[in-house]
């Protein structure tokens, strides 16, 4: 698809919607990232941020929901048009909840903030956070320049943040059992991590909507998947 | 979707217009009991190859048609045929609503009368009634069957006029832009009237509007500088065209 509308508006209202979407990302980026740094140096204050940030997300969304509608309504896209619409609806609501999951993050914090921090934790939730946030530029970067292969490859280096999820889920087991005290921390930084790992999905999913907004097809569901924390595994009976 | 049987088979279909080559090559089945739409920019040649079927260009003089026609298996161009008798079968609608300058009840019932479908008055009353029934403009003019179909408003003419082409029982119902004289109430009589005439003809529409293609068809062919570019399900040519030419055309763009 390329070539400008006869209808310059309709460009207009798309590229409006397209900017929306991109300024929505860019907020739950900073919220990855502003979460993570709370979280790491106990800053409550970065954290209570974070949490109000979150309202401003919710707001876009509506937004991007009420152009695509209204676009919908009235200059009826077909074929492309149609599909990079639906996907923007789609999109935005994955970010939303990739926004709740960071301010979701941030009210752990709180919670954990007290407490000394389980030694390794935080440098691999770090990386893991590093590594959604890679992901998401990424995504984003592939919507945009309408790239199915580029999308492709954000797929696929889900299985990553997958694996950093089972390391860390091991680690905190561990804690656990070795000193009962660690327990309630440790569930709050194993939420944390699980958040980040269904941030990277929400992150895949939106590949799956730039596969299927540039080629017109749902991309298969044979993607690597890495979640290997069965309790038999674990514990071995 | 089931995939009915082809009613009409063109093969390697040409037209020229004197020096003009209208049609370039057209090869495409159009199933029975279907509505196949027609799309493309003007002058693409839809219209052209619409009036093919029953051999609407025959009247041109300097129109040339080679290549292979066929409905049921039948060559619609050998020279045994009678296009007459081709036009009782396949039957027409066109752009603006052209009833006779005859009573609502006589624009029905001419092509039965010289077609010699009625043996008597009653018969003919009751081909009258079916065909107009059929059109959905009954229950809308059987107190006036005597006034002329003049009087009517557009969409009732033109529901009339496609009263009118069933009444010969057609088996193909060729509509060269029914609607683009019609507000869009009329429009959405005559659609849901098209709509329902599949479960009994071959429907073969051409129009401009891709929101009516979408609506009434379940085929879509797109026409471009006199070559069929891509044919398809109308729901893959609308949400996922194979062609960037189809692509261009259907979301505006400037090709």
């Amino acid at each position: 698809m390329n070539g400008e509308h006869i209808h310059s508006a309709f460009d207009r209202d798309l590229e409006q919607l397209q900017a929306d979407l991109v300024r929505m990302a860019g907020l739950v980026e900073q919220a990855l990232r502003d979460a993570t740094n709370a979280l790491v140096t106990h800053d409550t204050e970065l954290a209570a941020k974070v949490r109000r940030e979150d309202k401003r997300i919710d707001a876009l969304e509506d937004a991007i929901n009420e152009e695509a509608a209204r676009l919908i309504a009235l200059r009826a896209p077909l074929a492309g048009d149609m599909r990079l619409v639906l996907s923007v609806i789609k999109i935005s609501g994955h970010l939303e909840r990739m926004g709740d999951y960071a301010k979701n993050m941030a009210k752990r914090t709180d919670l954990i903030a007290d407490h000394p921090m389980v030694e390794t934790a935080p440098a691999v939730l770090k990386r893991m956070a590093n590594q959604v946030i890679a992901m998401m530029h990424q995504v984003v970067e592939a919507h945009i320049s309408q790239d199915s292969a580029l999308a492709h490859e954000v797929r696929d280096s889900d299985a990553e943040v997958d694996q950093m999820y089972n390391s860390i889920f091991r680690v905190l087991l561990t804690y656990m059992m070795e000193d009962p005290r660690q327990i309630a921390p440790c569930m709050h930084l194993h939420f944390i991590a699980k958040n980040l790992e269904r941030i990277g999905d929400h992150t895949t999913s939106i590949a799956d909507q730039v596969i299927y907004a540039v080629d017109g097809l749902r991309p298969d569901e044979d993607r690597p998947k890495a979640d290997l924390t069965s309790v038999k595994d674990l514990t071995g009976s | 979707m089931t995939q009915n049987r082809a009613k009409i088979r063109t093969e390697g279909v040409n037209v020229h217009y004197g020096a003009t080559h209208a049609i370039k090559d057209v090869t495409l089945d159009i199933p029975d009991k279907t509505v196949t739409a027609f799309i493309g920019p003007s002058g693409c040649g839809k219209s052209t190859f619409l009036r093919c079927i029953n051999r609407m260009n025959d009247t041109i003089d300097v129109c040339r048609v080679t290549g292979i026609i066929t409905i049921d298996g039948e060559d619609i161009y050998d020279r045994r045929i009678d296009p007459v008798q081709l036009r009782r079968k396949v039957g027409m609608v066109f752009q603006k609503p052209n009833p006779f300058p005859k009573s609502i009840y006589d624009n029905v019932a001419y092509g039965p009368k010289i077609h010699g479908l009625a043996r008597n008055r009653a018969e003919l009353d009751e081909i009258v009634e079916k065909a107009l029934r059929r059109g959905a403009i009954w229950d809308e003019v059987k107190d006036r069957l005597s006034e002329p179909g003049t009087g009517l408003s557009g969409g009732q003419q033109q529901r009339l006029c496609i009263a009118r082409a069933i009444a010969t029982e057609p088996e193909i119902l060729l509509m060269d832009e029914p609607c683009s004289a019609l507000d869009p109430i009329a429009t959405s009589q005559v659609e849901e009237l098209i709509y329902e005439l599949k479960n009994n003809y071959s429907v073969v529409i051409v129009t401009h509007s891709m929101q009516q293609a979408a609506r009434v068809s379940q085929k879509t062919a797109f026409f471009h500088l006199g070559t069929m570019v891509e044919y398809g399900e109308t729901d893959e040519i609308f949400t996922n065209p194979r062609d960037e030419r189809t692509e261009n055309y259907i979301t505006g763009r400037i090709g």
